[in-house]
C-alpha cells in the first residue's frame, strides 16, 4: 500500500528511529534521553500526563523544534539535517487544530492539497474526496472558527491526509472532545489503521492508547517509564480496580488496615479513596465487600473500575501522575 | 465514508516532487498564502472595521469636533487635517500588521505550514503581503472619504506619481515594523495595547492634527523627530504646497521618509526573518 511512496523512502527504513533525543527550555528538560522506534505499518502511542513531553517529543520528530541532543530519523531521514525531506513523508496534526479558522473547511483543505505541490483542479478534487471521506460534507462551506472540536478535529484529520503520509502524527486528537466525538475520531483512526497507515499517537488516556496501538511508550518528566504492548502495559498495572471511599479520616485508617491484611492496597488519603487490584473483577468486588461489611465501618462508595492513567503510575513510579505542569507544557509553545 | 472511497485514497500517488524548483516554488507559494491572508480580511469585521471605520472617525471629530477650535495660518483646515489623517491612518497600519501577526503565530495553523514541504519564507511573505493589501485598502478609503467630504488636494501628475510611491514605500515598512511587533509581543491583546500607548501618542505629536510650532516642549522635540511627522509633512506638503518648519526632517520630508523608511525595513525586515527562523527551530 506504501509501496507509491518508496521512492521517496530509504527501503527498508523504520519510520521513526530516535536515539537519546533531548530538549531543554531554560532549566527545564522538557524531553530527557528518549530513545522511540516505530516500525512501518504500526501504531505507537506516547502515553503520558500533561507536561511529560509528549508534545515536545512529536515536535522534534516533526522538524519543528531542533533538538538539543540525540538524533532522529524519520524514514531514513535525519529531522535535522534532512528536514525537507522529512517534511515530505510526515504528516503532522497538533494538538490545537492546525487550520486557518477564517477559512471554510474546504478551502482549507483545498489550500494545503496546493501548498503540498497539486494543480487548482487536482486539489479541489483531492478536498471533495477527503469531504466525503471524512464526513465533513453537512459543513463544508461553513468557517473552521465556527465549528464544533469533533468537526474541526475531523477537518485537521482530513488535511493532514491529503498526501498518504509515511508516517501521521497525531498529537493528542481527542483531548477536549466529547464523547461521541471522540468515538467518531477514533472510528476513523481505526480505518486508517487498517489501511496500514503508520501511526505515531500521543494521548493522556490509557483507554485511548489500550483502543488504538500496537505498543504504548509511558513516559513522565521526558523520560519512558514503560514500554510494551497495552496488554502487557495493563498487566503490570492491575487489570481492573475497586475502590472503596471512606466517609472520614478515622475510617479510612481503619479500612486501611482491615483491606491491607488480604489485598494489594494503594491508599489516596486527599480523596479518602483506597485503590484495591482486582484481577479476577467481580469476584474480588464481593471479597471486599464482604471483608468490609464483617468489619463493620461505614463507607462511602464501593465500585469496580478499569485502570486509569493514574494506577499505571502509581503502578510503575510509585507516584501518581501529575497533573501540575500545566505551566512547562506552555514551553512547547514557544 | 465508503471502502471505495478509501480504496481511491490510497491510490493517490504522493505530491510532486518540488525541490527542484525552488524560486518558482517560493513564489507560488507566496501567492497562494497571500490570496489566504487577503481571504480573511472581510471574515474578520474588528480587522476591517479597524483600516475603515476608524480613520471615519477620526476624520469627523478632527474635522466637526476639534476643527472648529483649530486655526492654522496660511490653509484651510480641511486641507490641512487631510494630510495628517493620512499619515495617521498609514502609522495605524503598525497595529494592523502587528496584531494579525500575532494572531497567526498564536495559531495551530502555522505549525502545519512549518510542518509541510513548503518554502517557509513564502510564510512570512504571503503574511507581509495581505497585510500590506490590508493597509492600502485602509489608505483607499481614507482617500475616497477625504475628497467626498471635500479636501481638495493641489498635486500635479509628477507629485501624484512621487506621493503614491512614498505611500507603498511607507505602507511596506510599516507592515515589516507590525509584523516584527506582532513576533514578539506575547498576544494580540498586548500589541493592541502597545499600539494605544506608542503609536497612537506618536500619531498626535507628529502635526498631524495641529501645528508642531504650537506644541510644549517636550511634545514639540519629539514631533520634530517623530517618523510620523515626516510622513505627514511629505503628504502636507506634496498634496498642499504647504512647508513644515522646526527641524531639519520637517525642512527635508520627502529624503527623510525614505531614510525613515529605510532605516526600518533594515532593521525590521532582518529582525523578523531571525524572529521567524528562530521560532521553527528553536
Amino acid at each position: 500500500m506504501l509501496s507509491s511512496d518508496a521512492a521517496n523512502s530509504n527501503a527498508g527504513a523504520a519510520a521513526i528511529e530516535a536515539e537519546g533525543l533531548t530538549k531543554h527550555f531554560g532549566d527545564f528538560t522538557a524531553v530527557d534521553a528518549l530513545d522511540l522506534n516505530v516500525e512501518t505499518g504500526t501504531v505507537v502511542s506516547l502515553l503520558g500526563p500533561n507536561g511529560a513531553g509528549k508534545t515536545t517529543m512529536v515536535r522534534m520528530l516533526a522538524t519543528l523544534l531542533r533538538p538539543d541532543g540525540g538524533v532522529a530519523r524519520i524514514a531514513g531521514h535525519d529531522v535535522v539535517s534532512e528536514a525537507e525531506q522529512v517534511r515530505r513523508v510526515i504528516s503532522l496534526t497538533g494538538q490545537f487544530a492546525a487550520l486557518d479558522k477564517n477559512l471554510t473547511a474546504r478551502e482549507n483543505l483545498t489550500l494545503m492539497a496546493r501548498l503540498r505541490g497539486h494543480a487548482r483542479g487536482a486539489a479541489r478534487s483531492i478536498a471533495e474526496e477527503l469531504i466525503a471521506r471524512f464526513d465533513v460534507e453537512e459543513f463544508r462551506d461553513r468557517l473552521v472558527k465556527d465549528l464544533s472540536g469533533g468537526q474541526r478535529r475531523r477537518v485537521d484529520l482530513a488535511a493532514g491526509l491529503i498526501d498518504r503520509p509515511q508516517l501521521l502524527v497525531l498529537d493528542e486528537p481527542t483531548t477536549g472532545l466529547d464523547p461521541r466525538s471522540r468515538q467518531v475520531v477514533w472510528s476513523t483512526i481505526r480505518e486508517l489503521v487498517a489501511e496500514g497507515v503508520t501511526l505515531l499517537l500521543t494521548t493522556q488516556y490509557l483507554e485511548e492508547a489500550d483502543a488504538l496501538a500496537d505498543k504504548v511508550v509511558l513516559i513522565d518528566h521526558g523520560r519512558e517509564i514503560a514500554a510494551g504492548t497495552p496488554a502487557q502495559l495493563k498487566a503490570q498495572v492491575g487489570e481492573q480496580r475497586v475502590d472503596v471511599v471512606a466517609p472520614d479520616g478515622a475510617a479510612l485508617t481503619r479500612l486501611e488496615r482491615v483491606l491491607e491484611e488480604s489485598f494489594t492496597t494503594t491508599v489516596a488519603r486527599e480523596q479518602r479513596t483506597i485503590s484495591i487490584a482486582a484481577p479476577e473483577e467481580v469476584a474480588n468486588l464481593a471479597q471486599v465487600t464482604e471483608a468490609i461489611r464483617a468489619s463493620g465501618i461505614g463507607v462511602d462508595e464501593i465500585a469496580l473500575r478499569r485502570p486509569t492513567l493514574d494506577d499505571a503510575f502509581l503502578a510503575l513510579t510509585g507516584h501518581p501522575a501529575q497533573n501540575d505542569d500545566a505551566s512547562k507544557e506552555s514551553h512547547d509553545e514557544q | 465514508m465508503s471502502s471505495e472511497a478509501i480504496a481511491n485514497s490510497s491510490a493517490r500517488i504522493i505530491a510532486p516532487d518540488r525541490s527542484q524548483h525552488a524560486v518558482r516554488r517560493f513564489v507560488s507559494d507566496s501567492a497562494l498564502l497571500t490570496a489566504r491572508s487577503l481571504r480573511s480580511i472581510p471574515r474578520v469585521p474588528e480587522r476591517l472595521l479597524d483600516v475603515t471605520i476608524q480613520p471615519i472617525i477620526f476624520i469627523l471629530l478632527f474635522l466637526y469636533v476639534f476643527g472648529s477650535a483649530i486655526h492654522v495660518p496660511g490653509i484651510s483646515y480641511k486641507n490641512y487635517l487631510f494630510p495628517g489623517i493620512l499619515g495617521q491612518s498609514l502609522a495605524f497600519g503598525v497595529i494592523g500588521a502587528g496584531v494579525a501577526t500575532s494572531n497567526d503565530m498564536t495559531e495551530g495553523v502555522l505549525d502545519r505550514f512549518r510542518s509541510m514541504p513548503i518554502s517557509r519564507l513564502s510564510i512570512i511573505t504571503g503574511q507581509v503581503m495581505g497585510q500590506f493589501c490590508e493597509a492600502l485598502l485602509g489608505l483607499t478609503i481614507t482617500v475616497v472619504v477625504g475628497l467626498l467630504l471635500g479636501w481638495e488636494p493641489h498635486l500635479t501628475l509628477a507629485h501624484g506619481i512621487e506621493l503614491a510611491a512614498l505611500m507603498v514605500l511607507a505602507v511596506f515598512a510599516f507592515t515589516w515594523t507590525g509584523v516584527l511587533f506582532g513576533m514578539l509581543v506575547r498576544s494580540p491583546d498586548a500589541m493592541q495595547g502597545m499600539g494605544f500607548i506608542i503609536i497612537l501618542p506618536l500619531t498626535f505629536m507628529a502635526g498631524t492634527f495641529v501645528p508642531i510650532e504650537g506644541l510644549d516642549a517636550v511634545p514639540k522635540a519629539i514631533a520634530h523627530w517623530d517618523p510620523i511627522s515626516a510622513l505627514v509633512a511629505t503628504v502636507r506638503k506634496l498634496t498642499e504646497g504647504y512647508p513644515s518648519h522646526g527641524s531639519w526632517q520637517l525642512d527635508h520630508p520627502e529624503i527623510a521618509m525614505v531614510l525613515w523608511c529605510g532605516l526600518l525595513l533594515a532593521i525590521c525586515v532582518p529582525l523578523a526573518l531571525r524572529r521567524f527562523n528562530r521560532t521553527l527551530a528553536s
